[in-house]
């Protein structure tokens, strides 16, 4: 049966979480992620502290109760002693700021006036110091979907938690190479109306921060935490969405299952659920009390300022652009600016008025990856092309001698562009000659297989036929 | 907030005062020495200073020097991550001093933190050898051209002794040489183009630790047009020392000994009445054994003193495996 969400006054928010792509946010280590063999390792025991404000937070006596050990790999040269929990912070990465400001503002909200960063208890061992540090950047923004406006309450930059190994009875094993990299947090209000929004929500917000061209790419880059709750009741919050496409069918599992509780009579609990790849939800912890920060001491209030701050154009912007401005597709406009090669892509079009910006777009996107399918190589085509465009812009080269010479770079040789020159109108004249004195009365499709065969690569197909028809008659 | 110490021994704790460690000052010293021989004299078995980490070793020394005839220990700790989150090194250190002074003969003042910088083991370390030799790790605190005293394992409680010869446990008497709290004690630290007024700062001082450049030399002699100013350096100090300033060498090195006949602008030094030869002391250490030796005995004893092993604060012998450990 379908659901009516607004009949079940489901209410529904999303929590997205991004890697920014610069150094960490409090030391100058690299965010260099790895899973090769670490040359630290170290053993830590956390225990459940009573905060600044006295308490004992719930979570963190959840986790303690479990007396576990933590073993933390690290490594000489891409962590720190920041890392280790052996350093104070540095002063926050001033890059991953400006990074955070753009998507405030790109979020249409509110810059606060002053940026404090908050010590927030974790003892689940992913941070070795027993807390993660984070700040509120910005509040009450908002972003248009097609079922109105869902608004963002917080904008927060945070650190990036240490990334599990391995679990045991006994032991956590945690890699410290991820700890440290900037997040930024987003947080929309509980305007979501129903499952498929949501994941429109989540991709809209994601393409804003891929607008910024500093947001770090690929698996476990960005991560969306959805809370909802259904009929006033228990508020629950699900972690581990691999894949947005799912995200609907997973929300509208959950909501089914407050539905079933709720209608036996039984009790919903407050807690934090992970996501199963069959799309339903099993418990993972408590949800956090709210004795779980403190301000972090370490580090001096900060006050921001956003007035030189340009905000980026918008991805989907930039593609109508490259559509309208370049007469490109959708299809390869779109895969222009999700590789992020926009600007290179109008560098090259504006400076080769010779070639068509379709073929300088679809070499730039396709070529390497045709040339990984059919020969199994790599190659990084921005490196290249260039110099290969110069040639074809100057009539040197034959369009499809392109794609050869990019084939062969790829396979590490070195390109003789006297191969691939094209002959002058003369030679080509003179070719043709030859092969008409040779094949006397021969039929013009005969005449052309041979010239063909003499003149691939070095002249134009079209140039030949013409040249050729010319001849004859 | 570590309910594992009850387990371990039955603890009373107060608070004798409260502050950052730099804000100490030798009352402090006296302070501490006089509750813990009130606690002693109520018949304690051991006594745990927490005590901020910044000038800890200062304290150790100091105590070591106040109490005589000590015949339970009194173990300083600190922590270098604050209480407050989870991952302090506070409760280990707590727990493995605790454990430490229940499990074990010893009866003397030391410092127990950790040996590295895993959860796994704390290191009792000897009061007047020892320094805070790192902002921030945990295991900061590292031996000076010694060993450690002990090492706590906190896996399997296991007590493992590095130093043979140790005091321990009996029925002395303890008495008090406290400090006095007037007496006016510099630490200098010598640098290159050095001026004598650094040095005359401390002319109406009682004593003066040199922080010299490796065997002990500081910048005392003219050999060319530019180096005037030493020459004024050198006769400022003899002026000093001639009234009176007890002056005394140690190394920035941290490591190794003084030795002032190896060249001849130390030889002058000596002549003038620098002391410290052949002392292997940290800067620290001699700073607050000059200042105890100047509350409890004549000037011309301190002479004497400064430089004789009065309670294990210069080793005759520094052992190769010492260094940098």
């Amino acid at each position: 049966m379908e659901i009516d969400y607004g009949q079940i006054n489901f209410k529904c928010g999303i929590e997205i979480h991004q890697q920014l792509d610069t150094h960490k946010l409090f030391c100058s280590c690299p965010s260099f992620i790895r899973d090769d063999k670490p040359d630290i390792v170290i053993k830590r025991i956390l225990r459940a502290s009573a905060g600044e404000s006295g308490e004992v937070d719930a979570a963190a006596l959840h986790e303690v109760k479990k007396e576990k050990q933590f073993v933390y790999q690290a490594y000489s040269d891409t962590t720190c002693l920041v890392e280790l929990d052996e350093e104070p912070p540095h002063d926050v990465n001033k890059e991953a700021l400006k990074i955070t400001l753009q998507v405030a503002l790109m979020l249409n909200a509110r810059i606060v006036d002053k940026i404090c960063f908050m010590r927030k208890t974790v003892v689940d061992g992913s941070n070795t110091a027993g807390f993660q540090r984070t700040a509120l950047v910005a509040a009450d923004g908002f972003i248009e979907t097609s079922k109105g406006k869902v608004r963002i309450d917080t904008i927060c930059l945070e650190e990036e938690a240490a990334k599990i190994v391995k679990r045991s009875e006994k032991e956590d094993i945690y890699n410290l190479s991820r700890l440290g990299i900037p997040l930024v947090e987003i947080a929309t209000a509980p305007d979501i109306k129903d499952p498929e929004h949501c994941m429109e929500t989540a991709k809209k917000i994601g393409m804003i921060l891929r607008s910024t061209n500093r947001v770090k790419r690929g698996l476990g880059t960005i991560r969306q935490d959805v809370n909802l709750s259904v009929k006033n009741k228990a508020r629950v919050e699900i972690k581990g969405f691999q894949d947005l496409r799912n995200m609907p069918r997973i929300i509208e599992n959950e909501a089914r299952r407050h539905l079933k509780l709720i209608e036996k009579g039984e009790e919903l609990k407050k807690e934090v659920r992970k996501a199963n790849k069959d799309l339903s939800t099993s418990f993972m912890r408590p949800m956090p009390g709210s004795a779980r920060m403190y301000p972090e001491t370490d580090i001096r209030m900060i006050r921001p300022d956003a007035s030189k701050i340009k905000i980026p154009e918008l991805i989907t912007d930039k593609s109508e652009r490259l559509e309208k401005d370049f007469s490109l597709n959708k299809d390869l406009a779109d895969l222009i600016t999700k590789s992020n090669k926009t600007e290179f892509f109008i560098k090259l079009a504006e400076k080769y008025k010779n070639i068509k910006p379709l073929f300088i777009a679809d070499s730039l996107v396709n070529s390497g990856k045709e040339i990984k399918r059919r020969y199994g190589k790599e190659i990084d085509i921005s490196e290249h092309i260039e110099e290969v465009l110069d040639y074809l812009n100057k009539g040197n080269i034959s369009k499809k001698a392109v794609f050869e010479i990019l084939v062969e770079k790829a396979q590490g040789k070195k390109v003789d562009y006297q191969k691939y020159s094209l002959m002058s109108d003369e030679e080509i004249k003179k070719i043709l000659r030859e092969i008409i004195e040779k094949n006397k009365g021969a039929p013009f499709n005969a005449l052309m297989g041979q010239a063909m065969a003499r003149l691939r690569g070095k002249a134009d197909g079209k140039k030949i036929v013409e040249m050729l028809k010319k001849e004859i008659s | 907030m570590f309910p594992e110490l009850t387990k371990i021994a039955n603890i009373k704790s107060r608070k004798i005062a409260s502050m950052q460690s730099e804000m100490m000052r030798f009352p402090h010293y006296n302070i501490m020495a006089k509750e813990i021989e009130k606690e002693i004299k109520s018949g304690t078995d051991g006594i745990i200073i927490t005590h901020g980490t910044d000038t800890m070793h200062y304290s150790s020394a100091a105590l070591r020097f106040i109490l005589e005839d000590l015949s339970v220990p009194v173990i300083l700790v600190g922590s270098q991550r604050s209480s407050d989150r989870g991952s302090s090194d506070a409760g280990l250190n707590l727990i493995s001093a605790c454990y430490f002074i229940a499990n074990s003969d010893f009866a003397d003042v030391a410092i127990c933190m950790h040996e590295n910088l895993s959860d796994e083991s704390c290191l009792i370390l000897p009061a007047l050898k020892t320094r805070k030799m790192h902002t921030s790790r945990r295991d900061a605190f590292r031996p000076i051209n010694t060993t450690p005293v002990a090492r706590v394992n906190f896996n399997d409680k296991n007590i493992s002794f590095m130093k043979k010869g140790y005091s321990k446990k009996d029925n002395k008497k303890l008495k008090l040489k406290l400090f006095n709290e007037k007496i006016k004690v510099g630490l200098i630290k010598t640098h290159t183009n050095m001026f004598a007024e650094e040095f005359l700062a401390y002319k109406n001082f009682d004593g003066l630790v040199v922080e010299g450049t490796g065997l002990g030399h500081l910048p005392n002699e003219e050999t060319d047009e530019y180096t005037k100013e030493n020459k004024k350096i050198f006769d400022s100090l003899k002026e000093m020392i001639k009234n009176g300033l007890i002056t005394v060498m140690s190394s920035q090195t941290i490591y190794g000994r003084i030795q002032m006949n190896v060249y001849t602008p130390m030889r002058e030094l000596q002549e003038i009445g620098v002391l410290g030869h052949l002392s292997d002391m940290t800067p620290e250490t001699t700073f607050i054994k000059l200042a105890w030796l100047l509350s409890n005995y004549k000037k011309k004893e301190v002479k004497g003193l400064i430089t004789k092993n009065l309670k294990g604060e210069i080793s005759e012998r520094i052992e190769d495996k010492t260094f940098l450990i």
